[in-house]
């Protein structure tokens, strides 16, 4: 086999290391942090919804966008901080994160409580 | 360091500069396809085309080699939060050909610097290489950053 293969085969091998590490995800986040709704201000969550989320879910979560409507979808914290840490669908993982994500859950969770 | 704390140690060292994770990996990408454009602008000079950008010389060769090297660099934390932390995923066509052009990114880069080394290949092989990292690199802007600022937002 002559020289020229050489870029190949590296390349090849360096693409199926990358799909094997990419399958692992060895740095995924197991589980959810922490009750993010209970340390989270959901005042503060409105304006990181309205900045990185209401694109998606619409404003105040009534949907319209490419993300399903929150508003009185009844979630509960663990479900919303799931979603943001490890995404669901087409939403990334990791859009808010520390203080911003537990203060988006407690609004997400305020927004999605039904009022009847 | 325990796994779950990598990932929560990445997102907070680099929630120090932008507003996510989400939103720094856009602008890395962003920043690396600013520096592809110089890299294919340079290479096309240094192949003879473009003759309206200065002779080509040593000037060209060293802005095209680092240029390539900040580009690379530029790539590595995006590798990491995309490979390590979320995975090969395919919940929709935009998704999945990210993941896919994706995966084969680094093997079509690690072929093209083995390329650039080896003389005795064919002329067509290196600007072959070449443009289809670039392109590449295109298609992976165009179905994440360009979406996030679209559909998420356009800022830190």
């Amino acid at each position: 086999m002559g020289r020229g293969w050489r870029p190949i085969l590296v390349g090849a091998a360096v693409v199926l290391g990358t799909f094997a590490l990419a399958k692992a995800h060895p740095f995924e986040p197991s589980a959810p942090s922490t009750s993010s709704a209970a340390t989270g201000d959901a005042t503060r969550g409105a304006v990181v919804f309205e900045r990185e989320c209401s694109g998606c879910h619409g404003p105040a979560g009534t949907g319209g966008g490419v993300g399903p409507t929150l508003a009185e979808a009844g979630l509960d914290p663990a479900t919303v901080t799931t979603a943001v840490e490890q995404g669901r669908g087409v939403m990334p993982a990791g859009l808010v994160s520390g203080q911003e994500e537990a203060d988006v859950v407690a609004y997400v969770v305020s927004i999605s409580t039904p009022s009847n | 360091m325990p796994i779950a704390d990598i990932a929560q140690s990445y997102a907070d060292l680099v929630t120090t500069v932008f507003s996510s994770t989400i939103a720094a990996k856009a602008w890395f990408a962003t920043a690396a396809v600013v520096l592809a454009l110089v890299q294919v602008t340079t290479a096309a000079r240094i192949y003879g085309k473009l003759s309206f950008l200065p002779e080509r010389g040593p000037a060209i060769a060293r802005t095209h080699r680092w240029s390539g090297r900040l580009a690379f660099l530029l790539t590595l934390p995006v590798f990491f939060h995309c490979v390590t932390i979320l995975g090969f995923q395919t919940p929709d066509a935009r998704v999945a050909l990210h993941a896919i052009v994706g995966t084969f990114f680094y093997g079509v880069f690690a072929a093209k610097v083995l390329v650039v080394r080896d003389h005795s290949l064919p002329g067509w092989a290196l600007p072959t290489a070449g443009l289809t990292l670039a392109s590449m690199l295109g298609v992976l802007w165009l179905t994440s950053s360009l979406w996030y600022f679209t559909n998420v937002r356009f800022g830190f």
